[in-house]
Parts: structure tokens; C-alpha cells; sequence
């Protein structure tokens, strides 16, 4: 052990801030309403959750790890995981939901220059930007390197015109951060560039696509000749495929941590199953099948859970196996379906309504989960795609023609 | 949940002696050899010169406290090359019998012999076709001791036997009893794994009072003693189906067929990224287990069977799929693919089934 600090220590400051400042009523499973992201539409559910809100922005637990100076607690990763378990176990909200902490941020933290650091960290910590993910077209998803939208250098400005879709409430978003296509004669992978997009501009307009869930979560976004900003460019031109790769890093260890990303609703599977298919005198689920793939399921969950806690500490011990943060986004995200239709399947027709007629009742909320969790599986990289990359880079198999 | 540097030495020693000293070949030896023979004596002999048996053994009984982390890395190498020993059934579960369920002279006077190499021991539980957990058949009625007791792993050339039996008024008990004691009768089978078994008939075998093991708790320390014994299994069923998924795709990185290698087909990279997803999974579980055995839990029980069902489905389907992307070879005896399938298969049934853990974990969280 090198830790410099003390840990027992350093729990107890933990859990004693966070029981000072976070009020009882934000230590509930949280609902979608609930959740504050950032920016020109940030809402406060409550005065608790405001408080709560501001007490963590302000001492950098929006984002822990990254440096005070920019709006972090300047948090070392196992500093943080203490925080997140202690968070966890007095089930503290996540104060704040914001894709510029998950994965621009993360990506500006290596690529960014210094004026852009202090342009955009700050906001985002504090809440105040709300970003979108401009990268799949509709004609480029798991061919993301085949885009299209293009910046024209036009001296002081780029010129930008395409579109961008899946871009996740980018109604709701103020800017937006893009993959754009800055030399169309260099192989397609050389000829991208990493830009920063205020969605404020001219020629920036936004249409929500409705999903299979009712709602419509991922929008699509045009761009009309729109003027940015030569000092928006991130990375060098032309390198953007760089900046791309850190970023879809985070978003597949964002997708792995599947707690966070999807809704906790207060639903227990077991003991649903339990009062709808009825016990045995010992206490055992009266159907046996189904009780094995609860069973299953629920190993593996776990397993998922401590693949990651391997990864951890290997990291931290500097003897990372660099195969295995490759399969966290695979295997979280079909354990998310996974457990999805064993819930739909123990509510039986009860989780049949999509719509309730006044509000939405939990079963709904359920079902729409259910639905929804169908992209988790396509979004930030298919399971297709995760499969790929761990035949060539884990396994070492040899590419084929026309594979990607 | 991973190794410091003293257990990482000890793998690579473990790897470079097994290399050495126990590769596959000597398992195809010991399959031909007669059931008697369960283990190679002079192997083992060596095994405990290099201190396995004292790996997890408390210093107080001549062990060196190594930890399961370490234990179970060692039963990895050993799974990678199918070597066979008395490593589970001895110096992990017997021992583990004595360390749990014995009182403190019982202990200070076998576990030392068993660590120092005097003599094996097997756990005699089973009396059915299935692993039922702790229950049986076999029952003692006025001193003496009668049942069968069914497939005892390496029971032939074991000097004692952990019996389980029925007691007349306690409950469960552990007797020890010597193999030569009148009334015993050991029948050696090998299994498909080609390592050495025995069916056991006790007929009014005579039980005194010292020979059944006397610690506070016997059927909590057998129950430790299980779990143990389980997720050590396991780790060794991880270091098969790994060694099963390199050398599978060692074979399509170089087997050609319509003039590429067979590697480049995404129908089989697809398969194989699947089966190091499901690898690394259970290995997750079996870690996890592991390091729950080094720093204690209340969850013991549920960790074992969760990594001894995980490993079960892994190690069985990845053999499967070994021996099929392996082609027509893949169905030679020529090739050692057939000997981890038929070794996945034995395990699978050692120490309860996957449906049997999934149960057992169902019934731990309260359903």
C-alpha cells in the first residue's frame, strides 16, 4: 500500500459531510423527475434538492476527481471510490446528471488547451451547461468513422452543415460537442476534427424522435451553415479521432456502471416474485424455473460487479489486465436486459400498460424501463461492435476483409 | 482480489514445477495405470516438498498462512494442465474438515501429519448419484457404523477417511477411520477424468467415541469446510477453461480453410469474445469467493455456490465449444481437448451441480 492518506480517516470526514449536507429527503431511490442536469433549463424538483445540489457543487463532488481549479475536489480514484461507497450506503442522489462530466470533460481534461479547460470544466461542474454527443448520422452508427456533417475552414471561422442523431436531450442542451469531417480526401479516419458547438448559433435546430418507450429521449440535430469558432477545435484538426476514442472510453465505463445510468426504481425482484408466484414451506419461489434465473441472474450481476472491483484494484496495484475493461460494457448492459424481462415477466399482464391515465404508476415506469434499456445494447458502441473489439484487441484474432 | 507478490511467486513456482513434473502427459499415464491408483505418490511427494498442503494451514498446526487468493491460483495452474493430485480432496477439503470441525488436540494431532505429508485424507459425504449438500444415509447404531458412501475422490490410496454420518443422539458427526478397519471396503473406479475414485461399503464398522471429531460446531465447520473446498474447485475449473480458450484460439489463429485462417471469421470471433466474456465473469466470482475466504464474510456460503455455478456453466460450455471450433481433431484422443471436456464434466458433478448451487444460493437471499 502506498496510500499517503487515511482511509479510515478520510471515510469518516466523508460520511460525516455528507450526512451534514445531504437532507434525508435526498437519500431516496431517485426517479427520472428527480434528476438535476445542468444548464439554461435546470430545474429543482425541491428546496432539498437544490440545497443538496449546491452543497455538493460547492465543495466539487459533481465531480470529484477532477482539480479544484476547475471546479473538482481534486479526489484521487481511491479517494473517490470512498466517496461513491459512502454516497452509496447513506443512499445519497447523484446531485447532478450531466454528460459534460461523464465524457467531454474527461476527454477536455487530456485534450483541451488551457483557455478551453476554463472556458467549460468550471460551467459544467457547476451545472450551469447542459452538452450533448454529436457523433452517430444516420447514415454512420456502428461506421462511425463514415460521417459526413463537415466544417469548411473559411479563415476565421468554420462553416459546419450535416446532421447529428441520437443526440441524447439535445433539446434540452446548450451545446454540443461534435465529431465533424475537416478533410474529405484522407482516409476516413484522418480526416476528422473534434469541435465544440454552441447550439445558440444560427442554423442550429433540434427535432425529437419518439422511441418505443413513449418518450422521446435522443433527438436529431441539423446543422444549416453554422459559424464556430476556429478556438473551438479540440485537439489538432484533423486529429479528432483521437479525442473521439478518450471520450468513447468514458462512455463505455459510464455505460458499465449501470446503476448510475438507469433509472433505480424502488422495485424488489425477488420478493415480487415472491408474492406473485407464491413460497414453499422453506421459503423457496414456488416455480422452480423461474427461481434458478432469478438465481442466475443475480450471480452474474454480481459477477459484473466484481469484474469491475478486479479492475480496480489491479489498476490501482498497476498490474491492469488491459483485456478486461474491454467486457464491462457488454456484459453490464445485457444484465440490465436481462434482469428487465425477468421483472416484465414477474409482473405478468400487470406490466402490460405502457400509459397510465393519471400520472405514472410504478408498473408503467417499469415497463417503460424495459423498453427503453433497449438501446443500452446499441448506444455508445453495439454489443456487436464490444464483441469485435474483444475478438482483435483481448483475444488477438486476425482481421478479416471488411470487418470493422 | 488480486495477488500480492509472494502469491505471484508461488504461481509462477507452482507453473514451472507443474510444467516439469505434471504436464498432460502424465495424466494419460495415470488413466492407464489401475484404478488403485488415484495420484501419483512420488508427484505428490513433491507437491508438499514445494508446501502446498501448508498454504492455508495456521502456523500453530505447521502451516504458513499463505491465503486462499494464493490457494486458489495454485489450483488455476494445476487446472490449466489437468494435473492430478490429492491437492482438493486432501490438502483443501480434509484438512479443512480437521481445521473447522475437530477439537483443539484432534487438530494439533492430524493436521500437522497431513500437512508434513504423513498421509492423506478424503471426505466420505456423498451416497447418491447427486451432491445433496450435508445430508446422508449412513447412520451409527450402537457403536457401529454402516452405509455406502459413493465415488470418494482419491479414496484408494487415502490412509483415512472423513466419514459423515448420522449419530445416534448429536446429529451429524465426522468420524475418522482408518481404511484398514474391519468392515471397511474400498472399491477404486476411475472416472472419465481419469483420475482415481472409490465407492465405500461400511458394514458395522466399529466407532469409539474418540474417533469422531469433536470441535463446538460440526455441522457449521463442515459447511465452512464445503465452501472452501467449492470455490477451491472452481478456481481449479478456471484454470482449465482458460487454458481450453487459448489453445482453441491458438487453433483458428492458425487452422486455414477457404484460404484465411478461420480466425477471421466474425461468426467464430463472436463465440470465442463470448466465452472470455463468460470467462473472465466467473473468474470475477471465483475471486471474489477467494478473497471473501482471506478477509471473512457472512456471505461465504452464497459467494461459493455463485462461483462454483458460474464456473460449472463456463467450463462446460467453453469445452463444448472447444471441441467443436477444433473441428474433427477437436474429437481425437490424440488431441488433449477431450480430456478438459471430460474433466469439466466430472467437476461439474464434485461438490453439487450448477442447479443444486443456484438453489442453495436462491435460499441464501431469502428465496
Amino acid at each position: 500500500m502506498t496510500d499517503t492518506f487515511d482511509k479510515k480517516a478520510f471515510r469518516a470526514e466523508m460520511a460525516a459531510w455528507l450526512e451534514a449536507n445531504c437532507p434525508k429527503s435526498q437519500r431516496q431511490p431517485i426517479n427520472q423527475a428527480e434528476q438535476i442536469w445542468g444548464g439554461r433549463r435546470r430545474r429543482f424538483p425541491s428546496a432539498d434538492a437544490q440545497a443538496w445540489f449546491e452543497a455538493a457543487r460547492d465543495r466539487g463532488f459533481t465531480a470529484p476527481e477532477w482539480p479544484e481549479q476547475y471546479g473538482g475536489a481534486g479526489f484521487s480514484s481511491e479517494q473517490a471510490k470512498i466517496l461513491r461507497q459512502e454516497m452509496k450506503r447513506l443512499g445519497c442522489r447523484p446531485p447532478l446528471y450531466e454528460l459534460g462530466i461523464w465524457m467531454l470533460g474527461p476527454a477536455l481534461l487530456v485534450y483541451g488547451n488551457e483557455a478551453q479547460k476554463q472556458q467549460h470544466l468550471r460551467a459544467i461542474c457547476r451545472g450551469e451547461v447542459r452538452w450533448a454527443q454529436g457523433y452517430s448520422e444516420p447514415g454512420s452508427g456502428s461506421d462511425l468513422a463514415s460521417l459526413r456533417t463537415k466544417a469548411e475552414d473559411k479563415g476565421d471561422h468554420f462553416l459546419v452543415n450535416g446532421t447529428k442523431i441520437w443526440t441524447t436531450k439535445a433539446d434540452e442542451c446548450d451545446w454540443i460537442f461534435c465529431l465533424v469531417r475537416t478533410d474529405e480526401e484522407a482516409p476516413k479516419q484522418q480526416g476528422i476534427s473534434f469541435l465544440l458547438i454552441d447550439m445558440a448559433t444560427e442554423g442550429v435546430s433540434t427535432t425529437p424522435i419518439p422511441l418505443i418507450n413513449g418518450d422521446s429521449e435522443f433527438c436529431q440535430t441539423f446543422f444549416d451553415n453554422v459559424r464556430v469558432p476556429k478556438e473551438n477545435l479540440v485537439g489538432e484538426l484533423n486529429k479528432g479521432w483521437s479525442v473521439a476514442k478518450e471520450l468513447l472510453k468514458h462512455e463505455r465505463k459510464m455505460m458499465s456502471n449501470t446503476d448510475d445510468m438507469i433509472e433505480q426504481l424502488d422495485f424488489d425482484l425477488v420478493e415480487s416474485a415472491k408474492a406473485n408466484f407464491g413460497t414453499d414451506s422453506d421459503g423457496a419461489l414456488q416455480s422452480a424455473e423461474l427461481r434458478s434465473r432469478i438465481a442466475q441472474h443475480l450471480m452474474r450481476d454480481r459477477a459484473v460487479k466484481q469484474l469491475g472491483e478486479r479492475v480496480f484494484w489491479q489498476t490501482k496495484a498497476g498490474q491492469l489486465d488491459q483485456r478486461l475493461p474491454l467486457l464491462l460494457k457488454h456484459l453490464g448492459t445485457s444484465e440490465v436486459q436481462v434482469a428487465d424481462e425477468l421483472v416484465l415477466e414477474v409482473l405478468g399482464k400487470a406490466g402490460l400498460r405502457m400509459a397510465d391515465t393519471q400520472g405514472e404508476s410504478d408498473n408503467v415506469k417499469l415497463t417503460k424501463r424495459w423498453a427503453f434499456n433497449k438501446a443500452l445494447t446499441i448506444a455508445g458502441g453495439t454489443s456487436e461492435i464490444q464483441l469485435n473489439i474483444i475478438a482483435k484487441r483481448a483475444l488477438g484474432l486476425p482481421s478479416g476483409e471488411g470487418a470493422a | 482480489m488480486i495477488l500480492n507478490e509472494e502469491q505471484r511467486m508461488l504461481q509462477q513456482s507452482v507453473a514451472d514445477f507443474l510444467d516439469a513434473e505434471a504436464p498432460i502427459t502424465a495424466l494419460r499415464t495415470l488413466r492407464d495405470a489401475p484404478p488403485e491408483q488415484s495420484f501419483d505418490a512420488s508427484l505428490w511427494r513433491q507437491m508438499v516438498e514445494l508446501g502446498l498442503p501448508a498454504l492455508t494451514v495456521p502456523e500453530a498446526y505447521g502451516g504458513v498462512e499463505l491465503g486462499w487468493m494464493g490457494l486458489g491460483a495454485v489450483c488455476q495452474e494445476a487446472g490449466r494442465r489437468l494435473s492430478a493430485s490429492p491437492l482438493i480432496s486432501s490438502a483443501v477439503l480434509a484438512q479443512s474438515v480437521v481445521l473447522h470441525c475437530a477439537s483443539l488436540s484432534q487438530r494439533e494431532l492430524l493436521l500437522p501429519a497431513m500437512v508434513s505429508g504423513d498421509w492423506t485424507a478424503s471426505l466420505a459425504l456423498d451416497d447418491g448419484s447427486h451432491f445433496q449438500g450435508i445430508s446422508t444415509s449412513c447412520s451409527v447404531s450402537e457403536g457401529r457404523l454402516n452405509g455406502t458412501k459413493y465415488l470418494v475422490m482419491d479414496a484408494a490410496q487415502a490412509s483415512r477417511l472423513l466419514v459423515v454420518a448420522q449419530r445416534e443422539d448429536t446429529g451429524l458427526g465426522v468420524a475418522v477411520i482408518d481404511v484398514d478397519t474391519d468392515g471397511v471396503s474400498v472399491v477404486p473406479v476411475r472416472l472419465m477424468d481419469g483420475r482415481g475414485y472409490a465407492d465405500i461399503q461400511l458394514e458395522n464398522v466399529a466407532v469409539a467415541e474418540t474417533d469422531w471429531l469433536a470441535g463446538d460446531d460440526v455441522v457449521a465447520g463442515l459447511e465452512r469446510a464445503l465452501a472452501i473446498a467449492t470455490v477451491a474447485l472452481a478456481a481449479e475449473m478456471m484454470g482449465g477453461a482458460r487454458e481450453l480458450l487459448e489453445r482453441t484460439v491458438a487453433y483458428l489463429c492458425e487452422r486455414e480453410q477457404f484460404g484465411v485462417k478461420i480466425g477471421t471469421f466474425q461468426a467464430l470471433q463472436h463465440r470465442c469474445a463470448q466465452l472470455y466474456c463468460d470467462l473472465e465473469l466467473a473468474q470475477s466470482a471465483v475471486d471474489a469467493a477467494l478473497t471473501a475466504l482471506d478477509y471473512g464474510s457472512d456471505d461465504i456460503a452464497a459467494m461459493a455456490s455463485a462461483a462454483k455455478a458460474m464456473a460449472n456453466d463456463c467450463f462446460q460450455s467453453m469445452s463444448n465449444q472447444a471441441v467443436q471450433l477444433h473441428g474433427g481433431m477437436g474429437v481425437t484422443d490424440e488431441m488433449d481437448i477431450g480430456l478438459f471436456l471430460k474433466r469439466s464434466r466430472v467437476c461439474n458433478q464434485l461438490l453439487g451441480d450448477a442447479d443444486w448451487h443456484r438453489r442453495r444460493f436462491a435460499a441464501a437471499q431469502g428465496f
